[in-house]
């Protein structure tokens, strides 16, 4: 920290969030994780480590799964971001969030936003996981609460029920 | 069977769907107008004196809030047991990441810039940093011979049984620092209003901790501060007492500001900063019969207190309580104590000093099995507690269990004989190894001996105008379901549904005090205060005449409905009472320390990589005995998250320290299980009730704790034959262990290959 | 956070020559940022010296895998995601993919690049063993043109690389010249998932008639950058493979790295290791080796679905056959057994149930139609001992399994063998307190027995 610093300017960056477009004003390097959090108000997104480890940044952007708290906003431009917020239509549940519900894959909830988020991604590359497949599909979010168990039996119950 | 229509079953988590819809307000997704963001200046040091401060001309200082131990109004310490730990460091340091400056900005961006501009200067003292260096007393770091505490457990004549001993056995087992980990990092705001006082909200599990360490750090009435708790992200201890370090400089800075403070930690401060699992050093002297009973034994536990006292005493005595374990001591002695270091002090996590002195028990069962040349299952099984028999300290075994059929049901499940003989047997390749361990233990729920009664716990639970009832208690959910069961108890308890049952937010401000929420107290001591105050509304509408003796769920709320526009909210409150046959001896450590254990066996399946000399744990079994299963979902839960914790702890959590600095503070150096590392885990229960329970629930958070550590380092003994008496044990110590003195074959391929 | 975003400036033109002249005009002031998963992880702990950064995320020119003839071109900016779903980098550079699939988790895969992992140069980095074992050759562009280098040594030193300030690699070429190698990979790491590496190996390697013609290692973190270990690769070039052999390999090897203490790992760990997974890949080639049998070589040649076809009658549950069948080859029964338990307890519910149905009902002869012969015979065999028991305790026993039915709306399962009837209804009477999840769990195990005792049956036909 020894030269004077430079002041960037902040600029308009477009972005569609949960369907919607937004444009906000912000700094190039500001992380997509707080400009999620601080200027859209989406606070559901949670920032666990800032090292892109816990995945509890996790959103899903151009329908791949990304920890937020890696990426500056800049590189968001343009593209659809979904988060926690937006899984859920008109009040209805959808199946992994209802599936957290009744199988307890959700405890203190931190890390259940970017889980979930990660889930539905498996998901929809993957309709009828393995339990190996849903190990390793979620081996980027870390728990500290249930130990797994009950987040992986929310996941197959999900892909069961969707695949009814 | 009961009929019981709700507690017993897995009703939905009470703030679930705001936690799956990202919809719950976590303390970083507050804003309030105004608010400023706060970070902390911290030594670089761990042991000196603070020779100058300078503000290097990087930031613009005068946009920024400095506070300094000046700054505080009352007495400069975080008052918990003792007050010896300051709030922020005047002229000494005693340990690496203590406060010495708060910063505030309203930018946040800016801060981390500013705490690189200030520079400290120290004069260095010579720091200690392990139990034996504070042992030998060459620096005294604390007190007058850093000793936070000690406690002497004694029980029969020790010396005849050395006498008389057919064997002595005797071995050292050690335990490391473990950080909780909770994904939500500290944090804490606060504001302060001159009428007022202060209000916090924060990530915390002891309102009324942060409230009494505030009233003292600001000089204030009770009735001038108020802690608020919002939506914890997992605490397991690590937010029990150092929240109100945190809530005392939020506050600070508040003061000084006028200005609503947000502090937030991000991860490499909180792991570098707040407290970790106490390290521990436990050695066991015992005196065995050649059947293997135990017929007596000295068993010292110590453990590294960091460099103020916080919980420490607290800690080691529940370690020195659970150092006998699960089994009949004719006699005994225990000498624990806790010693200083200058490490950030250490603190509460999930078990409390019951893994350590667990984790040495049952290694050391193991070892007297070994020696001996009894199987791990019949040692066990010679030494159980049985009903009528006491406790180390003396507490008789009140209740009908039966340890040994615990322990015949869980080696059943395991298939524990039929693998231990497949493996001893043949080994998987050259090159894998695999072996099966046991533990068996117990834990005690609730605070010690007269803890329960000191904290004197107070709850209430409050009609509604809308004809539901309300629970009022200063109990914090954390994920562990305390909304969820508090609820289900006192709907049961009515006679309503469980939707008519709502809880209020823990407030000092509106709760009565129910205690910390710790220990393993929240259902079993406050659900049944819960369960009394609820039970009491009953009476109350019925004695209003409102309520017939056979009613219907909308009938209660007609009723409720109708004394509430009569009368008001009407507050029912329940005070905790002891029970007439707990009584306990805090001088001489004697007699009943907990009102209830819960009892388990866990056994774990390993298989040693000899490629990598890694483990993994391939199988699991948890059976534990937790007197009434409330809601089979969460109980699983917190099991299986418990064990994985503990798995954990075993096999892959190390804090790496440098010169009393945690070295690896961040989520890629210091390794917790992913979903890829979790075995199966398979939990099963027994329940024999519990009197002093709600609806005959025991405390069962903490217990999964203890299990995983000794049963999967027991299997990896097994496994190699090779003795571990430390934990975690990594595939570097096993490494070492194994090719010490050249004692083995470092190219395992061919180690076996037949020519 | 500990970066100040007014202190960073970020551009993203759209194109790579915009990129090529932005690099030029200011030789390195600007730092190329693709996916970010390491430049952004040392901007959050403040450690990143780069003020001004140029974004070559996701730029077309940079993103894309062209195959040729001879050779495979990776772009750049390809992600760990691209790699792993691109048939022909699965196919012909599997070493590629495994590193791919071991590099973080989805989200970190799906943002870091290739050659993000290259110019960051860690010496753990995942997938740069790969890349020196199948020769990778960079194309590296600037204004000043084009330029090829072997990749083999582009690392100069510690975090150290041949690229210029004004360059960025385009591609990563790889030569289609290895599908008659036997590929071996492994890393080690703290945990299964999201680890850095404490050792890790590529290797390649072409035997015939016990001779090894050609052998390509490499590894990760025992220096300061990723290398070949030529000196070990001479020493076994054109050799027999034996015992001798490999341990000579592995002392060249435990020579030729340079292993150090660090937060991750020990050098003598790392040292000992790496020599052992040396002979690990070694010994894979080598004819000798544990318990097999010819059953299970004939079963490991097969097609996937006839393997898992055959294997289903140990167990019941499709799912558990054709997880198994895609783990071949599996070299011997322990490890067949072992990957059966591991299969076994993590399938789902409904997964045990269909294996449960394959069962007849314990003191009953006929057997679900829907099983496999195989099944039934087994079924047979196992409850012999049953079969012998006088008629009050198999009509208990019938009474038995219909309580049993009623409570849990399944067949009673039970390992059967060698037990007497007596026994199994000792057994069933004590499990029918049992509520319905321990229930579950019980007949789990149970199936698991049989499970393991059919395989070794099956095994030594």
């Amino acid at each position: 920290m020894n030269n004077l610093s430079q002041t960037a300017t902040k600029s308009d960056i477009t972005l569609v969030v949960n369907g919607k477009t937004v444009t906000v004003r912000a700094f190039a390097m500001e992380r997509l994780l707080d400009v999620l959090r601080t200027q859209i108000g989406l606070t559901g997104t949670k920032e666990g480590c800032g090292e892109g480890e816990c995945g509890s940044c996790s959103v899903l952007m151009d329908g791949t799964l990304v920890n937020s708290c890696l990426i500056p906003v800049l590189q968001a431009s343009g593209t659809h971001i979904t988060t926690i917020e937006g899984l859920a239509t008109d009040k209805r549940l959808h199946a992994l969030q209802q599936a957290f519900l009744d199988f307890g894959g959700a405890q203190c909830g931190i890390c259940t936003p970017g889980m979930i988020l990660a889930a539905v991604h498996l998901l929809s590359q993957n309709p009828q996981p393995t339990s190996a497949d849903i190990r390793e599909g979620l081996s980027g979010n870390l728990c500290r609460c249930t130990g797994y168990m009950q987040i992986f039996e929310a996941v197959a119950g999900a892909a069961r029920r969707c695949g009814q | 069977m009961s009929n019981d229509r709700i507690v017993g079953k897995s009703v939905p988590r009470l703030e679930g769907r705001d936690k799956v819809t990202g919809a719950s307000r976590y303390v970083d997704d507050v804003e309030l107008p105004g608010m400023i963001y706060g970070a902390t200046i911290r030594s670089r040091i761990a042991r000196g004196k603070i020779k100058s401060i300078n503000f290097l001309p990087i930031v613009n200082w005068d946009e920024f809030v400095v506070v300094s131990a000046k700054d505080i109004p009352g007495k400069n310490c975080i008052a918990l047991i003792g007050e010896d730990q300051p709030c922020l460091a005047e002229e000494l340091i005693n340990h690496p990441e203590e406060p010495i400056l708060l910063l505030a900005h309203p930018d946040r961006t800016l801060l981390a810039k500013a705490v690189e501009a200030v520079s400290i200067e120290y004069d260095p003292l010579p720091p200690i940093f392990t139990i034996e260096d504070s042992e030998k007393l060459s620096e005294i770091v604390w007190g007058t011979d850093n000793i936070f505490k000690s406690y002497l457990i004694q029980k029969g004549d020790v010396e005849s049984t050395f006498k008389n001993a057919d064997y002595i056995v005797e071995a050292e087992y050690t335990t490391g620092a473990q950080e909780q980990l909770y994904i939500e990092n500290n944090g804490m705001i606060a504001s302060f209003d001159p009428q007022q006082g202060i209000t916090v909200w924060g990530s915390l599990q002891c309102p009324y901790y942060v409230h009494k360490a505030l009233m003292e750090l600001c000089g204030l009435p009770e009735d001038r501060v108020r802690v608020v708790q919002m939506e914890t992200g997992g605490a397991f201890g690590g937010k029990e007492e150092y929240p109100s370090m945190l809530a005392a400089h939020a506050t600070l800075l508040a003061i000084k500001s006028g200005k609503p403070v947000k502090i937030v930690y991000d991860r490499m401060e909180d792991m570098a900063a707040t407290t970790k699992r106490h390290p521990s050093r436990t050695r066991h002297r015992t005196a065995v019969s050649k059947e293997g009973k135990i017929l007596g034994g000295e068993i010292e536990f110590t453990i590294d207190g960091g460099a103020y006292k916080t919980l420490t005493p607290v800690v080691l005595s529940r370690g020195a309580l659970h150092a006998g374990g699960p089994y009949y001591w004719p006699s005994v002695r225990v000498r624990a104590k806790s010693v200083a270091t200058n490490a950030p002090p250490h603190g509460a996590f999930r078990g409390f000093g019951a893994p350590q002195s667990l984790f040495a028990m049952e290694r050391h069962m193991d070892f007297i099995a070994q020696t001996l040349g009894i199987s791990p299952i019949e040692v066990r099984r010679r030494n159980f507690l049985k009903p009528g028999q006491t406790t180390t300290t003396e507490q008789v075994i009140q209740e009908q269990i039966d340890l040994g059929k615990l322990l015949d049901r869980a080696v059943e499940l395991a298939d524990y004989r039929a693998k231990k003989e497949h493996f001893a047997k043949e080994s998987l390749s050259a090159n894998k190894k695999k072996g099966i361990g046991i533990a068996a233990f117990l834990h005690g729920a609730g605070f010690t001996g007269s803890g329960e009664r000191y904290l004197n716990s107070l709850v209430g639970v409050e009609t509604c105008p809308d004809g539901s009832v309300r629970v009022l208690v200063s109990s914090t959910e954390f994920g562990q379901g305390t909304k969820t069961v508090l609820c289900q108890i006192a709907a049961e308890a009515l006679g309503v549904r469980y939707e008519d049952v709502g809880i209020a937010q823990p407030d000092t401000q509106k709760v009565p005090n129910s205690g910390p929420t710790v220990a393993s107290r929240t259902i079993m001591v406050v659900g049944k205060l819960v369960h009394s105050a609820a039970l009491a509304i009953l009476q109350t509408l019925r004695s209003a005449a409102l309520l017939a003796e056979v009613y219907s769920p909308e009938e209660f709320r007609a009723a409720c409905r109708e004394h509430v526009a009569q009368n008001g909210v009407f507050r029912s409150l329940a005070r905790y009472q002891q029970a007439d046959d707990i009584s306990w001896d805090e001088e001489n450590y004697r007699g009943a320390a907990y009102a209830a254990f819960a009892w388990a066996v866990y056994v774990a399946e390993v298989t040693v990589d000899l490629t990598s000399y890694s483990v993994t744990v391939d199988d699991f079994v948890c059976l534990q005995e937790v007197g009434r299963v409330l809601h089979p979902v969460l109980a699983a839960g917190q099991i299986i998250g418990g064990v994985a914790q503990g798995i954990g702890f075993a096999l892959y959590e190390r804090v790496i320290w440098d010169k009393g600095r945690m070295k690896n503070g961040q989520m890629t150096n210091y390794i917790m299980p992913t979903s890829a590392d979790i075995p199966p885990i398979r939990v099963f229960f027994e329940e024999l009730g519990n009197i002093h329970g709600a609806f005959g629930a025991k405390g069962i958070g903490e217990l999964p704790m203890d299990g995983p550590a000794p049963a999967i380092v027991n299997a990896v003994v097994d496994a190699l034959g090779v003795s571990f008496n430390s934990v975690p044990l990594l595939p570097e110590d096993i490494f070492e262990a194994l090719t010490a003195n050249g004692s083995h074959e470092t190219m395992p391929a061919l180690a076996n290959s037949k020519q | 956070m500990r970066s100040h975003p007014a202190d960073y400036e970020l551009l993203t033109p759209n194109n790579l020559p915009s990129v090529l002249s932005l690099l030029a005009q200011e030789p390195g002031a600007w730092l190329p940022i693709a996916g970010g998963t390491d430049l952004m992880v040392q901007y959050a702990a403040g450690h990143l010296a780069a003020r001004k950064l140029v974004s070559i995320w996701n730029l077309p020119e940079l993103r894309r895998i062209e195959i040729l003839p001879g050779e495979i071109r990776v772009g750049a900016a390809c992600t760990y995601t691209d790699l792993i779903e691109n048939d022909v980098v699965n196919l012909e550079f599997p070493l590629l993919t495994s590193a791919a699939r071991w590099t973080g988790g989805v989200a970190n895969q799906n943002r870091g690049t290739l050659g993000g992992n290259i110019v960051n140069a860690s010496p753990a980095a995942d997938s740069l063993p790969a890349l020196l074992v199948y020769g990778a050759e960079l194309i590296l562009v600037s204004v000043r043109g084009e330029r090829r280098v072997p990749y083999e040594h582009f690392h100069t030193g510690y975090r150290k690389t041949q690229c210029a300030a004004d360059e960025v690699i385009q591609f990563i070429c790889l030569p289609r010249q290895f599908s008659d190698y036997r590929a071996y990979t492994r890393k080690i790491g703290a945990r299964n998932a999201q680890a850095i590496s404490k050792v890790c190996l590529a290797a390649l390697g072409r035997v015939a008639g016990g001779v090894i013609e050609d052998i390509c290692m490499a590894v990760g973190s025992v220096a300061p950058v990723p290398f070949r270990l030529a000196e070990t690769e001479k020493v076994l070039r054109g050799k027999r493979i034996d015992p001798a052999l490999i341990l000579l390999a592995t002392k060249t090897v435990a020579r030729e790295i340079q292993p150090i203490d660090d937060i991750r790992s020990s050098a003598r760990y790392r040292r000992a290791v790496t020599a052992n997974l040396v002979a690990e890949f070694l010994k894979g080639f080598s004819e000798g080796g544990s318990k097999k049998s010819s059953m299970l070589a004939r079963w490991n040649s097969l097609p996937l679905a006839e393997a898992a076809l055959e294997i289903l009658p140990c167990c019941g549950s499709n799912s558990w056959a054709r997880q198994m069948a895609a783990l071949r080859p599996i070299e011997d029964e322990d490890t067949l057994l072992a990957a059966s338990d591991k299969i076994w307890r993590s399938l789902t519910e409904s997964d045990w149930m269909e294996a449960f149905a394959h069962h007849p009902r314990i003191g009953h002869s006929a057997t679900p139609s829907t099983a496999p012969a195989r099944s039934a015979q087994w079924s047979s065999e196992e409850q012999q001992k049953v079969a012998a028991a006088g008629d009050n305790v198999l009509a208990e026993l019938a009474e038995g399994n219909r309580a049993y039915e009623e409570r849990f709306s399944r067949i009673f399962i039970v390992c059967a063998a060698g037990n007497s009837a007596q026994t199994i209804l000792d057994i069933l009477r004590r499990r029918l307190r049992n509520d319905k999840q321990t229930e579950l769990q019980e007949s789990a195990e149970q199936q698991r027995q049989i499970t393991s005792l059919r395989l070794k049956k099956w095994n030594s036909e």
